[in-house]
């Protein structure tokens, strides 16, 4: 199955694999099979994750929203539209998910897929996900070579060699020539160098008009040959750029000016090819995924979607773990390693008492210090080893806030943990770019709020008592965000105003004051004033601390903010509000003593209200 | 005037401490001038008062719980009073002298309704056409069960008038001693 069922989150977008980093997301985005329209699929949000491309439907989003996963995936083309045709960038499953039969058999790509499916495993490596497909029918061919740096001689680099996955694990061949092993980073470089060469011969099977030549290069290559083509200038500019750097025009989605007739045109959802009428989307014999862009965004999609595919990110997942203390550190380094992952391992010694627990805090830094030493010798190297990497940061990270003496406030604790867990950022350029950028990023800066808010493991708005000003979701947020693509106060207010708009599971309201607050859908005025007639109930039973002149079995005692922000976790300003809200409806009363506002049950509306006279009469 | 013979039973809200601050939300302030309403009407009626004064009531029993360590300001008080004299609070006060705002009637029966009083009693004891002196209707034997006995002489003079607009009844005699008979 090359499109799945899609899991959401609460705020309608894709929930993320443990991981799993978001890197584009597009508006007006349609899906195809092959050459013919998905029904149902054609209007939505096109996300690109590290590990998926995902379709959410803007009507229906949690019945028609899929996901692709990029491992799946053998190759991807661009289509740069033409006339009335949007750009579409399209996807094609891997042998083993297509159809046996496919019009266009084996795909041209096999000859260099010796990175793409890994035929022969290697026996340290267990349960990939990658690893569980039939064999390519066409052995694969081998093009990177790697330079003994001892005696200059050319060898080819392994063809079960993963430059994602490969670490000090690794088992490496001697050279050919003199039989001393390679230091692993060199292997990598080369394999990586290899891998970038292998690309550029890869052609589509189905030549497309306006086939950008360069689409098709590795990310590696890209960052050298400069691709985007000013429209205005013709300017040569670096992919990574939004704007020419000669002339300033956008790059982003550059739609000749004369084929924009107007911005309905551009994003309009009907367009004249032909529906898929059947509903196999989920069928087996897929052979193509296309996704158009009808309101642009399609060439940084395409760029992050050939860079998440180089990157694999998926891999790291099932990663192997830090080498082991007991086996001989730096031995990739040093040239002349001898040992040999699966034999050479010794029977770990069984540590006893003190000394036992100091050997083995002693092997865990020395072990430390090889991944760290070895990981930034080299961009390259550290990017194999950044799954260590990061778990290493995150542990010395925990560390360094215990030894503080605790004196961090839970605010910040919560922020160290959210930082790194705060996969979804929605930034600026994360989001392609069209007639609704800006209301694009308003309504993903939205919903990635309300997932901030409601996810559990989080807990802000419970902290808070279910209830905190937006002021102070604004600070946590943009601290949490660790100081970058900060969230400016006006975008953040228009932010928390769409969650009514998108039926998300929070709310902001207005306190008469002025004060603008965020509490969960689900938390009404009604079950605010209920929680709060119980309490001042419960305080008929409750003998008061001071002599009170007043019967107060049967009033009961006034309660202050403090009082009640205590009581329920608010801030004493949400405290006040709650509390002039309920005096509103007419279930408190106030007295304004000498100690200051207090709240009590509104008894004098119950009060008898007949005159005397009248009674008379 | 004032009789203390025993102590005005005080309404329990009368030791509830929201009482004495003016509500601001509109459908409990109504409500709390009500029964402020109320409560001062039954007081007077009690120790049969006909006018009261802000100034001395404030520190009196009706305005200041001292038990409860409350009391209603005199700004709150006024207020209590206009409400009171409006439409809204029934006319049940009405200030004497435009300017001070001190001293102010309080409508426990207003004039219409002692005239009406006055004159089912002369209709009741038969006394139609015959000349009562002001004094005997308010200080006689005769009167003593009624509850214009001890009346103050202005409100008597009014509801008097009242029912001489109606034709009910003739003031004659000069200012001190006016006499009125009853058709």
């Amino acid at each position: 199955m090359f499109l799945r069922q899609l899991d959401l989150t609460t705020a309608l977008r894709p929930s993320l694999l443990p991981d799993e980093t978001l890197l584009f997301v597009q508006d007006a985005v349609g899906l195809y099979e092959g050459s013919y329209k998905l029904p149902n699929h054609q209007n939505g949000h096109a996300y690109l994750t590290s590990h998926r491309a995902c379709y959410v439907d803007n009507e229906e989003p949690r019945k028609y929203s899929v996901a692709l996963e990029l491992k799946d995936v053998d190759k991807s083309d661009f289509y740069a539209g033409f006339l009335k045709s949007s750009p579409k960038i399209t996807l094609y499953p891997k042998p083993s998910k297509r159809a046996s039969l496919t019009p266009w058999g084996p795909p041209l790509s096999v000859s260099g897929s010796a990175r793409l499916s890994p035929t022969s495993t290697p026996p340290t490596r267990h349960g990939s996900p990658a690893r569980s497909f039939a064999p390519s029918p066409v052995p694969p061919v081998t093009t990177a070579t790697w330079i003994c740096p001892i005696c200059s001689f050319s060898n080819p680099v392994p063809t079960n060699f993963d430059p994602a996955t490969a670490n000090a694990h690794t088992p490496l061949p001697p050279c050919l020539a003199c039989g001393i092993k390679p230091p692993l980073i060199h292997v990598v470089k080369a394999a990586i160098a290899g891998i970038s060469k292998r690309q550029a011969p890869v052609v589509a099977p189905v030549p497309q008009r306006n086939f950008d030549p360069f689409a098709s290069l590795s990310q590696t290559q890209l960052a050298a040959a400069p691709s985007f083509i000013c429209p205005r200038c013709t300017f040569e500019n670096h992919p990574s750029l939004i704007a020419c750097e000669m002339c300033g025009a956008s790059l982003v989605s550059a739609p000749d000016k004369r084929l924009d007739l107007s911005d309905a045109a551009s994003r309009r959802i009907e367009s004249p090819g032909p529906f898929l009428d059947d509903q196999s989307i989920e069928s087996d014999s897929v052979e193509c995924v296309k996704f158009s862009f009808r309101a642009g965004g399609e060439k940084i999609f395409y760029e992050r979607l050939k860079g998440a595919l180089v990157q694999r990110k998926w891999l790291l997942y099932s990663a192997p773990p830090v080498p082991k203390p007991n086996n001989p550190p730096g031995a990739p380094q040093n040239g002349r390693s001898t040992f040999n992952a699966s034999s050479s391992s010794p029977i770990p010694e069984k540590g006893i008492g003190i000394a036992g627990l100091e050997r083995r805090g002693a092997e865990l830094r020395k072990n430390n210090e090889v991944v760290i030493g070895s990981a930034f010798e080299d961009l390259e190297a550290l990017m194999t080893s950044a799954k260590e990497i990061i778990a290493l940061a995150e542990q010395f990270a925990s560390q360094a806030s215990m030894s503080s003496n605790g004196n961090a406030s839970e605010a910040n604790a919560l922020i160290s943990q959210s930082a790194s867990a705060l996969g979804l950022v929605t930034t600026k350029d994360m989001l392609g770019s069209g007639s609704g950028s800006e209301s694009l990023y308003v309504s993903e800066l939205s919903r990635n709020l309300a997932e901030f808010l409601t996810d559990d493991s989080k807990g802000i708005l419970k902290r808070e008592g279910g209830i905190m000003s937006l002021v102070d979701l604004w600070a946590v947020f943009n601290r949490a965000r660790g100081g970058v693509e900060l969230v400016s106060p006006a975008d953040f207010e228009k932010a928390a105003q769409m969650w009514d708009k998108l039926k998300l599971p929070v709310r902001l309201r207005r306190f008469k004051s002025g004060l603008l607050v965020v509490q969960g859908r689900d938390r009404t005025d009604e079950k605010t004033i209920a929680s709060l007639r119980a309490w001042l109930k419960e305080l008929h039973f409750d003998i008061p601390k001071d002599e009170v002149t007043w019967d107060w079995t049967h009033f009961g005692r006034g309660i202050t903010a403090q009082e009640t922000a205590q009581r329920f976790g608010w801030s004493v300003g949400v405290a006040s509000e709650e509390l002039e809200m309920a005096e509103e409806k007419g279930a408190l009363c106030r007295e304004q003593g000498f100690d200051g506002l207090k709240f009590w049950e509104n008894w004098l509306v119950e009060l008898p209200v007949e005159t005397p006279g009248s009674s008379q009469q | 005037m004032t009789s203390t013979t025993t102590d005005f039973p005080f309404p329990p809200h009368h030791s509830f401490p929201p009482f004495y601050t003016l509500q601001p939300v509109l459908s409990t302030r109504t409500s709390q001038l009500a029964s402020w309403s109320h409560l001062i009407q039954a007081y007077c009626r009690h120790h049969r008062l006909f006018q009261l004064s802000l100034r001395d009531a404030a520190d009196g029993p009706l305005f200041y719980n001292r038990a409860l360590g409350r009391r209603l300001s005199l700004k709150d008080a006024r207020e209590v009073v206009e409400w009171m004299a409006s439409k809204e609070g029934g006319e049940r006060a009405e200030w004497v002298g435009d300017k001070e705002r001190d001293r102010f009637w309080v409508w426990w029966r207003r004039p219409e309704e002692w005239a009406g009083v006055i004159a089912a009693w002369v209709e009741a004891t038969g006394q139609k056409n015959t000349v009562l002196t002001l004094y005997e209707l308010t200080e006689s034997d005769a009167t003593a069960s009624q509850e214009f006995h001890g009346m103050d002489p202005e409100l008597l003079q009014r509801s008097l008038q009242i029912l001489v607009k109606r034709g009910k009844a003739q003031i004659f005699g000069s200012d001190d001693s006016l006499g009125v008979k009853f058709f």
